[in-house]
């Protein structure tokens, strides 16, 4: 893990997908730059990209033009192995659904990212158990995530992003299926973990109140980043 | 990747059902391959164990065209050319009413020549007492086993016939060998004196052959050798005795690769199967390898995964395979041995062999076409984005865009399928690769034959069934990536059902049509033989005498028949007293039939049949060869019949020309011919109440013989009926377990029909009705690919195998049972799900979490 987070340069980046016959650009010109720990809200109505550039920040997906460089890495120079174990190592993700492996239990859901990056037996194994404590759900470690509830989900997913000390988090409407007071607890769990300030946090969202939570939030419109 | 693996057998355990099908596929698969393995090399194994108990320490053998040689040059051999190492044989085969159903084979020998060859016949053995084996006329010594199994012990006479006459053989003693090779290799032999057996066989003063023992090591062995084949009378050979041994090992071959090569039909079955289920399991946890590869799992990460999940998959399959397939050996070995008995030689085996290398080729197989045929859905899985992984659209929308280039694909293979039998080969293997090619392409060519006939059903279902009808046939469009390869698989395997069911009724046809025209005689005469499908031994003289002259009886054509085994060639020769009632028997491929006839009758030439000209590459104008102790000649080709009767060839000579060569009166069946008022079952009737007491002969009327001849036909195709059902078998396994895990897939979908107010009837009906048009489609796509089967497997796999023509004859019994058999058993498939379906909650439906 590298002591700050991870300054994210976004470089007029372009991404376009095929919409019947025609293509249609989601990202179109974006660019922005977010600090070494900043904490940045994405805003934005429903189709307008916000998904898909989280997707490029993690490497997910890739750009069809521009670059996108995280602590001066381009992602575009990684081969499709090297990005996949950037994410494993660098970056944590919260999945707007969730996401969670339904073959693994609570607790092994929590263990995985661990395990990736090679941390097993009883350091990992506190490690998650201590997270589980965080976001309240100790009683449900060896549940199946199909016993849980949204909210719950939601709160293991959270989790399970932040387990292996990332040092970009990457939310994708973290509070979207809950309601307001469980977001605002929800939220301020999240800040809790991330207190220390090694971790860069870019929240893709619809709620003003998250954003206005952040450090700054940044809207997309037209396919191109401004500030908000 | 400790969490991986646990994923995994996680997913298996709670898709038990799939799982279960799959290992009973990789089972299935296994144990088909396996069993006729097993079966063919116990049946091999056998032979040669007999073959070598019974040939002993021999090096060589003397032998002789009709296994008929005068035992003066026995004497010759020891005193003239001092080769001491040297025992007379006298051999036959024999029928006992006291072991039935069990051909017997009597072996005389000398007890005092014997030292050297056969440890448990000669005089040191101890459980032979010499005096009174040479002293009791008749007496027959045999295993404690088959004397058993008769209810026999020393001092009981066993009942034997030969050449229809019966013999009480008294036992004068047991084998009591510690060798289980030996005891398994004199399971169905009775030793006796050989002065006896040629009292037996009517060959006294002739010997069936003459071992030798001749070593490499001797510094003499050129010169031995040398000088035994110089003093050689005319009609005689030396041959080595495993080289006898492994031509006639070698006439099951063609037998042999035509099993082998349908047992491996089950493992292709078997391989889509495992194809099905691996790419099931990989689509429905798309959502999970995505998420996976969200997290930061590699694409190889994934890629190791689901193969080590196939490898295991594969090797528990596999070893439940190799134990069901031991079981279903055991089962097999009867029905093989049975043809061999039938087709080739006389052949008893009562228990399979385990032999390792059979278990290691299985198990290899087993877990490599497990592992091979997942590989694919594992590169699809491991190649895709992790966004791209996540999408089911995707998938299919990939899927759509691949089914025109995998038909052009298929066309391809199966051309140059085409192309492969084309080619100037006489290869068997080369022949079952093309055929398996144009099997694969015609798989890969399913899909886009599913769009097409989807295309042409949706509107007649959508105006009979409303718009359930219509949903029916789109839900398998716009499945494609998971209903294509379960309709292919179910096509291969209808497909093959019906092109063997063409190929075997076209053979019984054309047998049938061939019987029709070769049986002309009225009463056909011969002794009752060992093997069903020929007759074999010498009708007496008087007897024969007896039948021509009797009342109503016209004419008469006489038969004897000689199975040549050559260490060059194996073929049967036959000399034909060829009466002119009978001259309408032979069908020529070409030239004027009168001609030939009359050509053969003149004794200018030789007449062949199909299979021994295609297998030599002979034709009319080229000549064959006739070596016997009077002369030896060559005879032109007068022409080339078509026969059914012998794969390893025939051929034909008058019953003159077979006397200037051989030193031989005998006949070995005889066909009678009757005047307009006579009736054949009279006439039968009165000839067997004329045949003396403790004589048996078989006397049969034209139809009773055309009947029995068929009836070795079907016996014969028993065990391609049974490897016919079981690759069948797997192939439903394969579509139950693809349709299965379709249907459990749509949970979600289903649930929100329910939700949206299907009753449980009609989501019933839907997911019914559905798998029946998958089975309905896949029996209409099955139908020209079976034909085009049987066309390769009539004239390019039979021809090649066996030398025959077939004429193609297509019944529409067997298309229509073709197409129900698909329809039907879809929709059994469809039954599981449909009712699990139906009898889930829509709220517990709706719940479940996409995996």
């Amino acid at each position: 893990m590298i002591e700050s987070g991870p300054s994210v340069e976004i470089i007029n980046v372009r991404k376009v997908y095929p919409s019947g016959d025609e293509q249609r650009a989601v990202l179109d010109g974006a660019s922005a730059t977010i600090r070494a720990g900043e904490r940045v809200a994405i805003l934005g109505p429903s189709g307008s990209g916000k998904s898909t550039l989280l997707n490029l920040l993690s490497g997910i997906d890739e750009p069809d033009s521009g670059t996108i460089e995280i602590n001066g890495l381009d992602l575009r120079s990684l081969s499709e192995n090297q990005r996949t174990l950037f994410r494993r190592n660098q970056i944590g993700f919260v999945f707007q659904s969730f996401n969670l492996l339904p073959a693994l239990t609570v607790l092994e859901n929590l263990l995985l990212p661990l395990e990736l990056i090679g941390k097993t037996g009883n350091e990992a194994n506190e490690r998650a158990r201590f997270l589980l404590e965080m976001v309240e759900l100790s009683k449900r470690a060896d549940s199946f995530p199909d016993r849980l509830s949204g909210g719950e989900q939601q709160r293991i997913a959270i989790a399970r992003a932040v387990v292996h000390e990332p040092s970009l988090l990457l939310a994708d409407e973290p509070t979207g299926n809950l309601d307001e007071d469980t977001s605002h607890r929800l939220m301020e769990r999240l800040e809790d973990l991330l207190t220390s300030g090694k971790t860069t946090l870019v929240v893709v969202t619809h709620s003003r109140d998250l954003a206005d939570r952040m450090d700054r939030a940044l809207a997309l419109d037209h396919g191109g980043l401004v500030e908000y | 990747m400790r969490l991986l693996n646990k994923a995994s057998v996680r997913y298996l355990k709670q898709h038990r059902l799939q799982s279960v099908l799959s290992l009973l596929g990789v089972a299935l698969g296994v144990a088909v391959v396996l069993s006729i393995d097993l079966a063919i090399q116990s049946a091999r194994i056998g032979f040669q164990v007999s073959a070598e108990t019974v040939a002993g320490l021999a090096t060589h053998a003397i032998q002789s065209d009709r296994g008929s040689i005068d035992e003066d040059f026995f004497t010759r051999l020891k005193l003239d050319l001092n080769i001491t190492e040297a025992a007379p044989v006298v051999e036959g085969l024999v029928t006992s009413t006291s072991l039935p159903g069990r051909t017997l084979k009597i072996l005389g020998l000398d007890p005092f020549s014997e030292g050297p060859f056969r440890p448990y016949t000669s005089g040191n053995s101890p459980s032979l007492d010499v005096n009174q084996f040479i002293t009791t006329q008749g007496g027959v010594i045999l295993t404690e086993e088959l004397a058993s199994e008769g209810g026999l012990t020393t001092g009981d006479s066993i009942v034997i016939f030969s050449s229809g006459v019966r013999w009480a053989l008294p036992i004068v003693g047991l084998f009591q060998s510690e060798d289980r090779l030996t005891r398994s290799g004199l399971s169905d032999v009775l030793v006796m004196d050989i002065s006896g057996a040629q009292e037996v066989f009517g060959m006294v003063g002739t010997l069936t052959r003459i071992d030798l023992r001749i070593l490499d090591s001797e510094r003499s062995y050129e010169r031995t050798i040398g000088e035994i084949t110089d003093n050689l009378p005319s009609g005689l050979r030396l041959e080595n005795v495993g080289t006898r041994s492994e031509t006639m090992a070698g006439m099951i071959r063609a037998f042999d690769v035509n099993l082998t090569a349908l047992s491996l039909l089950a493992i292709v079955f078997g391989m889509f199967l495992i194809y099905n289920s691996m790419t099931f399991s990989v689509v429905s946890r798309r959502t999970s390898f995505g998420r996976l590869r969200a997290l930061g799992v590699t694409r190889n990460e994934i890629l190791r995964l689901i193969l080590r999940e196939a490898f295991w998959v594969g090797t528990v399959g596999t070893v439940i395979g190799l134990a069901l397939g031991v079981f279903l050996a055991q089962g097999l070995i009867g029905l093989i041995t049975q043809t061999i008995n039938d087709l080739y030689f006389a052949l008893s085996v009562r228990e399979i062999s385990i032999d390792t290398v059979s278990l290691l080729k299985a198990l290899t197989m087993g877990i490599g076409a497990t592992v091979i045929s997942s590989l694919p859905p594992a590169l699809e899985a491991a190649g895709s984005t992790p966004r791209a992984a996540s999408t089911r659209s995707i998938i299919e929308s990939k899927t759509r865009r691949v089914i025109p280039m995998l038909a052009w694909s298929g066309l391809a293979l199966c051309l140059l399928g085409w192309l492969v039998l084309l080619l100037p080969t006489r290869s068997l293997s080369v022949s079952f690769i093309s055929l398996f090619a144009i099997i694969t392409g015609m798989a890969a060519i399913t899909p886009l034959g599913t769009v097409v006939l989807i295309e042409f059903v949706q509107p007649i279902l959508s105006s009979f069934f409303g718009t359930l009808g219509s949903m029916a046939a789109r839900g398998i469009r716009t499945t494609l990536s998971r209903t294509a390869p379960a309709i292919a698989a179910l096509v291969i395997a209808v497909s093959v059902t019906v092109g063997l069911g063409i190929m075997i009724n076209s053979f019984r046809g054309t047998l049938i049509n061939w019987l029709d025209g070769t049986l002309q005689a009225d009463i056909y005469v011969s002794l009752p033989g060992p093997q069903a499908s020929r007759a074999s031994g010498t009708l007496s003289d008087s007897l024969i005498k007896d039948f021509v002259s009797a009342d109503g009886v016209v004419g008469y054509s006489t038969y004897r028949a000689v199975d040549v085994i050559r260490a060059e060639d194996t073929y049967r020769l036959v000399a034909l007293e060829l009466d002119q009632r009978g001259e309408g028997a032979f069908d020529f491929q070409s030239g004027d039939s009168d001609a030939i006839i009359r050509d053969f009758q003149l004794g200018r030439g030789a007449i062949v049949s199909e299979p021994y000209a295609y297998q030599r590459q002979l034709d009319v104008g080229d000549s064959i060869s006739l070596a016997g102790e009077k002369s030896a000649r060559s005879l032109p080709i007068l022409g080339v019949f078509y026969d059914y009767g012998s794969e390893q060839g025939t051929i034909i000579v008058s019953r003159d020309v077979y006397n200037t060569a051989y030193n031989d009166d005998g006949v070995t069946s005889l066909g009678l011919f009757l005047g307009d008022s006579s009736q054949s079952d009279g006439v039968v009737q009165d000839l067997l109440d004329n045949v003396p007491v403790g004589r048996e002969v078989t006397v049969r009327s034209n139809a009773t013989l055309r009947s029995a001849s068929l009836e070795v036909f079907d016996r014969t195709f028993k065990v391609t009926g049974v490897l016919r059902l079981l690759t069948f078998i797997v192939a439903f396994v394969g579509v139950l377990s693809a349709l299965t895990a379709l249907q459990m897939e749509r949970t979600h979908e289903l649930g929100l029909l329910r939700a949206s107010g299907l009753t449980p009837a009609q989501l019933w009906r839907l997911v019914v009705g559905q798998s029946g048009l998958m089975g309905l489609i896949a029996g209409v796509l099955a139908i020209p690919v079976g034909i085009l089967l049987s066309i390769v497997m009539i004239n390019v796999i039979n021809k090649r195998s066996f030398g025959w023509s077939i004429q193609m004859q297509i019944d529409p019994e067997v298309i229509i049972q073709g197409i129900a058999l698909a329809f039907f058993a879809a929709l059994l498939a469809g039954i599981y799900p449909a009712f699990r379906m139906a009898n889930t909650s829509p709220s517990v439906a709706l719940r479940r979490i996409g995996e």
